[in-house]
């Protein structure tokens, strides 16, 4: 007991070497602001500069554009804008060629998400376990070197690779088929073309999402399993997959949001075409509002972008919810 | 072949030089003997010199008076096409020699600056500016085309009253010239800009391989008729026997094709290169006082233009379906192609001259093409069915416009700048860096044709209506791009058929027009299945 008071006694004094106590104790905040600190609208005053910032840059222009898509609004015309209530939207609906654009981005997006997150989970995967493989480190960062390249150097590149005449890809082509391909200009080829890109792109994003889920997993459960022999197929259904599903789909989730608005990638290098063989919604959009200059046209195809990919990102959040809540219902039965 | 040796230091001091002479004639500070010495000293052709006589006493009438603007301090700024050499030529010459001249003979300072856009972006970043009112470009370099949108939005200043006030801007231009860059709508007398820079398409030839004796005999030998080696001889090519040409030409084994020319999406790049073969034939792509396109474009006669544009593929190198602007000037500087058709304003560029310097200097020695192994002619012409020869080739170049929202002094300082363009002897300084003048009495000067190698190819082009500007309209934007994914969609083989592209593009043209109220004609229910 004795010794219990000596340890309490001992609580308010501060450890040897450090000042007193009083002298750690935050400053104290004078009537005014002490006032306000005690405030429930102190959280709100230290938002506000963000909402501000917030409102201005992200939800005023949204109603503008949002209000612009009920327009026939050119900006080359004299004419002034004139209200034609969702006649945007019923072109959009009308549009045989809109369709085949929104088609093809989605054929893009899921081909390219697809294959990243096969060949980024197969490489995370390989990486996770190859902890001691020499030179490790630089391999990882040369690795993740395509997703921090800026599209427009990498659209770049790709144009002078692809290149008919000098490109390196038509050099290798010679030599393994004895034959050229003109890859951006060919309209069965330009599309694999510009998906192989963006693959090698964002392939090293997934890998790093993978690893990032893979670290997220409990050691101790890996070393359980390790001990019972699970076979490694087990230990990625059971152990890994319901540790690192949040982080992996995440990722999914980011790149499937990013791979429907591309358009720097496929405006460098095939502007869309030929034809139109590789237009994304991304690329017509740009090319109806600042080509074009059509803002009423435009608005509304952006207000139906954006509302195609709150679909994708609700989608995904309840997938994911749907299954967790699922699992926690099955957990709270089983006791 | 020789190729000289750039003597980069030697050249760039003499070009100061020449210039500073200019300047010290402009404003009178070096007497006409003077004049003659230094000009001579230079190594200047008489007929430099004699325009420079010619033209002394006007430099200093121009000059005469007291601007109400002396002793103020301007920044100018003019928006231009980016990578685009003529664009940079004005820049340049407001900078060395206007700003001297401004100082000394108005009493003003003037600081110009450039800001460039390439072709494709330079609208958007005009109209983005102009939209919002502002003043950011004092003046701008516009493509032809654009002067309806500028025009109908009141972003650029009307010239007719500038012009009535400022009598020495009452300049006879090049008819062709006059009606491209200065005229909005089309066939009225309402002035919009001046022109910057004239352009036509020409047909640059790699006169090294042509005039190989081998070559010559082999093609006699081959096609029953001599190929050809001069200018007047080059005057007399039809487009068939351009074919034959370029057939010849076309060796894969060797890495050398007949012929490219522009076929890309980009921009107007399709539409400017396909339409030649469409108004030499005969076809037309609208009419312009009615707005009606479907109809007109869509005809028998285009598409079969249509087809013959395509057929030259055959003759030029793989990927020659994205080739531009830069990606000729690439390939034929490479040897990649015996002929290639392109802007006659990147003359220099296509030689692989020395852009500023003596002509004849090679700018890149690693380039198998050199100056002196090109020869610049007439693209070929289109044989009629009275057998005579016909070329009405699409019209490049830019005009200068005023944005409406300058200041009253910086709209002062862009007419002054505009009295100052047209000079005689700036328009002479503009010619002798390469430019292309578009005045009467600049193309007439003695020894034009020879001054540059290209001068005597676009002087042919842009006279008697062998050259001609299409779609002053408000809804150029729109309809290019239309156009552009029509032809694109043609050429590439993503549809076979001409006559549906021509459809699509037709149909969907007359539909923006419609809806812009620019035309009373509805597309008709068959383009209800007009697609690509």
């Amino acid at each position: 007991m004795a010794q219990l008071e000596t340890q309490l006694d001992g609580v308010g004094s501060a450890p040897a070497g450090l000042p007193p106590a009083e002298t750690l104790a935050p400053p104290r905040l004078r009537g005014g602001l002490r006032a306000l600190d005690d405030s429930r609208f102190f959280p709100i005053f230290l938002l506000t500069p963000i909402l501000i910032f917030f409102l201005v840059w992200n939800v005023i222009p949204l109603l503008w554009l949002l209000g612009l898509s009920f327009y026939r609004y050119k900006l080359t015309s004299s004419r002034a804008e004139k209200y034609v209530g969702f006649e945007n939207f019923r072109d959009i609906y009308e549009s045989s060629a809109l369709w085949g654009t929104l088609g093809r981005t989605l054929t893009f997006m899921v081909t390219t998400v697809g294959l990243a997150t096969v060949l980024g989970v197969g490489l995370g995967l390989l990486f996770w376990g190859s902890t001691r493989m020499p030179g490790r480190r630089l391999a990882l960062t040369m690795l993740f070197t395509p997703m921090v390249l800026p599209p427009i150097a990498v659209g770049t590149f790709y144009r002078l690779i692809y290149d008919p005449t000098f490109g390196v890809a038509n050099y290798y082509a010679d030599r393994i088929f004895g034959r050229t391909f003109d890859f951006l200009g060919d309209k069965d080829l330009a599309f694999p073309a510009v998906i192989a890109v963006d693959v090698w792109m964002w392939t090293p994003f997934m890998i790093l999402m993978t690893l990032a889920a893979l670290g997220s997993v409990p050691k101790a459960e890996l070393e359980a399993a390790e001990v019972d022999r699970l076979p490694w197929s087990k230990r990625l259904r059971y152990i890994v997959l319901p540790h690192g599903k949040f982080i992996l789909m995440l990722g999914i989730l980011l790149r499937t949001i990013d791979a429907f608005k591309t358009t720097d990638l496929v405006y460098l290098m095939t502007n869309g075409g030929p034809g139109k063989q590789t237009e994304t919604v991304g690329l017509n959009l740009y090319r109806t509002g600042f080509e074009a200059f059509q803002m009423g046209d435009a608005s509304s195809l952006a207000v139906v972008t954006l509302l195609i990919a709150v679909a994708f990102t609700s989608i995904y959040l309840y997938v994911l919810n749907f299954r967790e809540s699922r699992a926690q219902a099955q957990t709270g039965a089983g006791a | 072949m020789t190729t000289r040796t750039p003597d980069r230091s030697q050249d760039e001091d003499q070009a100061r030089a020449h210039a500073a002479l200019l300047r010290d004639a402009v404003v009178g500070r070096v007497s006409r003997r003077d004049l003659v010495k230094r000009g001579a000293a230079l190594g200047l052709g008489a007929s430099a010199i004699a325009g420079m006589l010619l033209n002394y006493g006007a430099a200093k009438t121009a000059a005469q008076g007291t601007s109400p603007l002396a002793g103020q301090t301007f920044d100018m700024k003019i928006l231009g096409i980016e990578g685009w050499p003529p664009s940079q030529l004005g820049v340049d010459l407001a900078t060395e020699l206007f700003a001297p001249f401004a100082q000394q003979t108005l009493g003003y300072t003037v600081n110009f600056s450039f800001e460039g856009a390439p072709f494709d972006q330079l609208f958007q970043r005009a109209a983005t500016s102009l939209q919002s009112q502002s003043n950011e470009y004092n003046i701008i370099i516009s493509d032809s085309q654009w002067i309806g949108a500028l025009a109908a939005r009141n972003w650029i200043l009307p010239l007719n009253p500038i012009i009535e006030q400022n009598p020495e801007l009452s300049i006879e231009f090049e008819p062709t010239a006059r009606a491209g860059y200065q005229v909005y709508p089309d066939g009225s007398d309402q002035l919009w800009g001046f022109p910057q820079e004239g352009d036509t398409i020409a047909l640059f030839v790699r006169q090294d391989l042509f005039s190989q004796q081998a070559e010559r005999d082999a093609f006699q030998a081959a096609n029953g008729f001599a190929l050809p080696q001069t200018f007047e001889e080059w005057e007399q090519i039809d487009i068939d026997q351009y074919a034959q040409i370029c057939a010849f030409f076309t060796r894969p084994d060797q890495n050398l094709f007949g012929m490219s020319t522009q076929w890309s999406k980009v921009y107007d790049y399709i539409t400017c290169y396909l339409y030649p073969f469409m108004f030499s034939t005969g076809g037309e792509v609208w009419d312009p006082a009615t707005g009606q396109v479907e109809g007109i474009l869509n005809t028998e006669t285009n598409a079969a233009a249509m087809e013959k544009n395509k057929s030259f593929l055959q003759y030029a190198p793989s990927g020659a379906t994205n080739h531009g602007i830069p990606e000729l000037v690439d390939v034929f500087t490479s040897g990649s192609i015996a002929t290639c058709l392109q802007w006659s304003a990147l003359g220099p560029q296509m030689m692989n001259q020395q852009a500023g310097a003596e002509p004849g200097t090679v700018a890149d020695p690693a380039r198998p093409v050199t100056p002196d192994g090109v020869l610049i002619v007439p693209p070929p012409g289109f044989r009629q069915a009275d057998g005579t020869l016909r070329r009405t080739y699409t019209l490049g170049g830019q005009p200068w416009v005023i944005n409406a929202y300058n200041t009253p002094e910086q709209t002062q300082v862009a007419i002054d700048f505009m009295k100052f363009w047209y000079l005689p002897e700036t328009q002479a300084e503009f010619a002798a860096r390469g430019g292309n003048p578009c005045t009467i009495e600049a193309l007439a000067a003695p020894g034009f044709e020879e001054q540059q190698p290209h001068f005597r190819a676009y002087k042919y082009m842009i006279q008697n209506e062998r050259s001609r500007d299409f779609w002053h309209s408000p809804s150029y934007a729109e309809m290019l791009l239309a156009q552009q994914e029509a032809f694109s969609a043609y050429v590439t083989d993503v549809v076979t058929d001409p006559m549906q592209a021509l459809t699509y593009a037709a149909c969907t043209q007359q539909q923006i027009l419609f809806d812009s109220e620019e035309s009373e004609i509805e597309p008709s229910d068959a383009c209800a299945d007009a697609t690509l």
